[in-house]
């Protein structure tokens, strides 16, 4: 606590305000209190690391400036918002991965990014504003004791601006807050303005740096007759010959050579094979040699009659497979291709195969414009096409359904037609399909027949399926009942229809459902009774032989279920 | 250092701990009370019984969520070695150390896996029974007794390190060694990795496997965001109903306070984070199995739950606690911080009780709101009863000094 010392310097500068120096930060605290307490607002501290308190203590009121970020974060949170929503919902829409055009979820990463940019910006600017930033000087700095107030030093300063100043108040209120110097500090006479010089090379810097701007910009808007520079050189002439162009290296003088003959491109072995066209290629040209003809005909003069014209126009007609490829009516098969359905057709066509998956009934429901219902397996129109044509069907699409070639390799497509060759069966079996002698629990091989067996195999005609059709949830296979019924009402049978529906095994509920329905009928037909009353009196073992593509159809079922008898 | 320390109240009232055993039997009353309305909130989709386990479940949690963030506040507090809270921290402690009485009060949720009854959990109903192929397949690790193992793991993990953590603060209370302090700090790293790891898979199987064909990854951070959040209001709230009563009144000042706050309302924007961070994968990716968790939410009055959520455990306290001025006050603060339980309660119930059947009904909200109450009693009996005798304020944490002259920057 020295004495402070009489200011020495000439009176003409103008008083800056009043400083004192402490060595320690309660001093300094107290005597910013002090101050405070004595009226003084334009004061100021300097320390060399934040004080807890000071601004209490220097009576500084808070701050405005979380009023600046809250603000400007809400403006970029309204910003970003309306900007997003009119981009996208009302300037520019655009379907993006089937999302509505005005959606919020997605609106919001990109809202939290404005809020936190426009309020972290105005924060950092406001900042600097309202403390009066940058500065480049400051006459304080010429007081050499200030320097150590980046190291141990305290200094509290009281602003000559501050309507009650008076020099001599201040400096006996400074040294009476124990200070270990006070000194009025003088405004800063020197000369404020930037130097010539250094004004000089900033323009000049500017100004350079605006020339390759100001070329790109020329070169952007001319012609030149002068080839570009090369700056790779060997990127822009490379030791290589490029197709189309000649070359010596070769006896026909050409760069790009024609494939060795009987080459296969890499996956393209498909070219030309039934099993991978789902049609015979050869037998293709000879169905459609007339038309092929008449085409050519057409093409040669444009004369041709309406029908031929027409004739021409008509896709040609493909010898579609009759039969399956070796290798494809099997068990393993069965198995893929009723995964695959299930994965992949099932969505629309429904696990029945009716053209009621839960995609078309959710279209359904929403009125979905421009929806086209799945066409139905069992319609009498795919019914009887034949294999090729079902898996010319998955391989290629038709009208709304498109191809499912790149989901479903060669072998997969044939695993599903099996499928739904089987399904198309099941939902249209013949009287004649049930093994003789079979009974319904035999044929049933759902998990849950084994409970249903004792009570079915003592009941009445037509009770067996109903007590079969009885067990759970029987509300899910609604749709699945209504158009078997509706399409052969007449020829069907309970016995039969069992054995035959049972043959998919995934879907125990819905076959279960529909003897339920025909009931009436089948209590009517003879062939039944046997089936249910005789148990086991012949089993033949030999697994049935109907149609080429049947077989596959027992699988589940297969060994013990089926009897080949009546074919 | 010992006269730095200002000579207060260190004891729970004596009224409080009179209230303990009170509260024990209202909370029993309350949640057999609960357990009646919903059995008549029951429907034909759904049982009664079915509501009320999930009821009883989201209490659970909620009331679990508050003692894990302790836990965890108290070893990261000695892992960045933070001098501001040690003024609290014993608070922390405390409940912290209530788990081990919660893992008694799980067992009839364990109870409910080895039914096979899908109560509470899907997947109990074992292999043998119509569950959908994807949760078949999960049946390797969800089974009961893989589950009971798991479950016993978590909460050896959390009773061991909260107990460690309180003893050794209780020794410190008598011997003073400030090596204590050393140890604990030592032990806080591996200590939190094995909580962040236990917290996950706790998150994953006491709570997402409700729905067990559903998962998220991110599901055991939202819960753990929660925690915290669930964590600093009932501090916060703790320390103002302890000051009211002339309790540790100079330990706990307007500084610890705003940092409660802020971290509270840290939290706040973290769990709205991390909640939307789940929600926007999976609605970005729209996938069947993704999604089911959100379908539940989006019928049955559960939207309206959600937008709920989103307005009352984001928006309203996100604006309402962002002031420093609102922070340094005790008795909004404390205000907030109910507001705060509330919330998150109604994300607990958000979280567990959506189910397929389950409709957001009146008599469902009371019987839920019912057993939370009487959750919420067995809560703070169980940490009254813990708390004891045990002084509040850990005297001796060679921290405490420069605690008590905390205070937060302008």
């Amino acid at each position: 606590m020295s004495e402070p010392k009489k200011e020495k310097k000439p009176a003409e500068p103008k008083s800056h305000g009043w400083m004192a120096e402490y060595d320690c930060d309660h001093k300094l605290l107290d005597a910013c209190r002090k101050v405070r307490d004595s009226g003084y607002t334009k004061t100021d501290a300097f320390t060399p690391f934040p004080i807890h308190g000071i601004d209490e203590a220097l009576g500084i009121k808070p701050t405005v400036l979380p009023w600046f970020t809250f603000f400007a974060g809400f403006t970029g949170t309204c910003t970003a918002l309306t900007m997003q929503y009119y981009f996208n919902a009302v300037d520019y829409p655009y379907i993006i991965s089937g999302k509505p055009f005005a959606s919020w979820p997605a609106f919001i990463p990109v809202t939290f990014e404005l809020t936190v940019l426009f309020a972290a910006f105005t924060t950092v600017f406001a900042m600097l504003g309202l403390n009066g930033l940058p500065k480049f000087s400051n006459p304080v700095f010429s007081n050499p004791r200030f320097d150590r107030v980046t190291d141990d030093r305290f200094f509290l300063w009281i602003d000559a601006s501050d309507q009650y100043y008076n020099s001599d108040k201040v400096r006996a209120l400074l040294a009476d807050t124990g200070p270990l110097e006070v000194e009025e500090v003088m405004e800063d006479d020197t000369p404020d303005a930037i130097p010539r010089k250094l004004l000089i090379t900033i323009f000049t810097g500017i100004a350079a740096s605006l020339i390759p701007l100001v070329i790109v910009m020329n070169m952007r808007n001319s012609k030149s007759g002068a080839s570009r520079l090369h700056v790779f050189f060997d990127m822009d002439y490379q030791p290589k010959r490029k197709t189309q162009t000649p070359t010596t290296i070769f006896e026909n003088n050409r760069v790009q050579q024609p494939p060795v003959p009987g080459t296969v491109a890499m996956g393209e072995l498909d070219f030309a094979d039934p099993y991978y066209l789902g049609y015979d290629p050869d037998k293709t040209v000879a169905l459609n040699e007339a038309s092929a003809e008449t085409r050519f005909v057409s093409l040669q003069d444009e004369e041709g009659s309406e029908n031929e014209a027409a004739a021409a126009e008509a896709p040609p007609k493909l010898a579609f497979l009759d039969e399956f490829p070796d290798g494809v009516v099997t068990d393993e098969m069965f198995d893929i291709g009723k995964a695959k359905f299930e994965q992949v057709c099932a969505a629309c066509h429904g696990f029945s195969g009716y053209g009621d998956g839960l995609v078309s009934q959710r279209a359904n429901n929403i009125g979905a414009a421009n929806w086209a219902n799945p066409t139905s397996l069992h319609s009498p129109t795919v019914r009887p096409q034949p294999v090729g044509q079902i898996y010319h069907t998955i391989a290629n699409g038709k009208g709304k359904m498109g191809s499912y070639g790149p989901t479903l390799n060669p072998k997969e497509r044939w695993a599903v037609v099996l499928y739904v060759k089987t399904l198309q069966r099941s939902q249209d079996g013949e009287e004649s399909d049930i093994p003789t002698g079979a009974t319904v629990e035999e044929l049933d091989l759902r998990p849950d027949a084994a409970k249903a067996k004792p009570a079915a195999s003592n009941a009445e005609p037509g009770t067996p399926s109903e007590q079969i059709a009885l067990p759970e949830k029987p509300a899910t296979a609604e749709p699945a009942v209504e158009e078997p019924a509706s399409e052969d009402p007449a020829a069907t049978d309970t016995t039969e229809k069992p054995a035959e529906t049972e043959t998919p095994a995934a879907e125990p509920e819905k076959p279960a459902e529909e003897p339920a329905t025909e009931e009436p009928d089948a209590s009517e037909t003879p062939a039944e009774e046997p089936a249910a009353e005789e148990p086991s009196t012949e089993e033949p073992a030999t697994s049935e032989s109907t149609t080429s593509e049947e077989p596959p159809a027992e699988e589940p079922a297969k060994e013990s279920g089926s009897s080949e008898s009546d074919e | 250092m010992a006269s730095n320390i200002p000579n207060d109240k260190l004891f729970l009232p004596p009224s409080w701990r009179g209230m303990a055993s009170v509260l024990m039997i209202a909370g029993l009353i309350c949640i057999m009370l609960s357990a009646a309305i919903c059995y008549l909130a029951g429907s034909s989709e759904v049982d009664g019984w079915t509501i009320f386990c999930h009821s009883y479940l989201a209490n659970y949690v909620f009331c679990l969520t508050i003692c894990l963030g302790a836990l965890f506040f108290v070893m990261v507090t000695h892992l960045v070695r933070a001098s501001w809270c040690a003024s609290f921290r014993r608070i922390a402690e405390l409940f912290a150390f209530t788990i081990p009485l919660w893992a008694i009060l799980f067992i009839p949720i364990l109870l409910t896996a080895y039914t096979k009854n899908d109560w509470l959990y899907p997947w109990a109903l074992g292999p043998d029974s119509d569950l959908p192929g994807i949760v078949k397949n999960k049946l390797d690790y969800l089974n009961p007794l893989w589950f009971t193992i798991r479950v016993a793991i978590y909460f050896a993990v959390w009773i061991f390190a909260a107990r460690f953590y309180f003893t050794m603060s209780r020794k410190q209370d008598e011997t003073g060694d400030s090596e204590i302090t050393l140890k604990l700090q030592k032990w806080a790293g591996p200590m939190i990795m094995l909580f962040a790891l236990s917290v996950n898979f706790g998150a994953f199987d006491i709570v997402m496997s409700t729905d067990p064909a559903w998962f998220s990854t991110i599901y055991g951070v939202y819960i753990f965001a929660a925690s915290m959040l669930s964590f600093f209001a009932t501090t916060i709230l703790s320390c103002y109903l302890l000051q009211r009563n002339g309790r540790i009144e100079k330990f706990v000042n307007t500084e610890h306070f705003q940092d409660m706050s802020k971290f509270q309302f840290g939290f706040i924007v973290f769990w709205s984070y991390i909640a939307f961070s789940q929600f926007l994968l999976y609605w970005y990716g729209n996938l069947p199995e993704e999604t089911t968790w959100y379908m539940h939410r989006g019928e049955h009055g559960w939207l309206e739950l959600g937008f709920v959520l989103i307005a009352l455990h984001f928006v309203v306290p996100f604006l309402g606690t962002m002031s420093r001025h609102i922070r340094r006050r005790k008795a909004i603060m404390a205000g907030w911080a109910c507001f705060i339980l509330f919330v998150h309660a109604l994300d607990m119930l958000f979280l567990v009780m959506p189910y397929e059947g389950i409709h957001l009904s009146f008599s469902l909200l009371l019987g839920h709101f019912v057993c939370w109450a009487g959750m919420f009693c067995l809560f703070v009996s169980i940490v009254l009863m813990r708390v004891g005798d045990t002084p509040l304020v850990a005297v001796k944490d060679p921290w405490l000094s420069e605690s008590l002259a905390y205070e937060v920057g302008p």
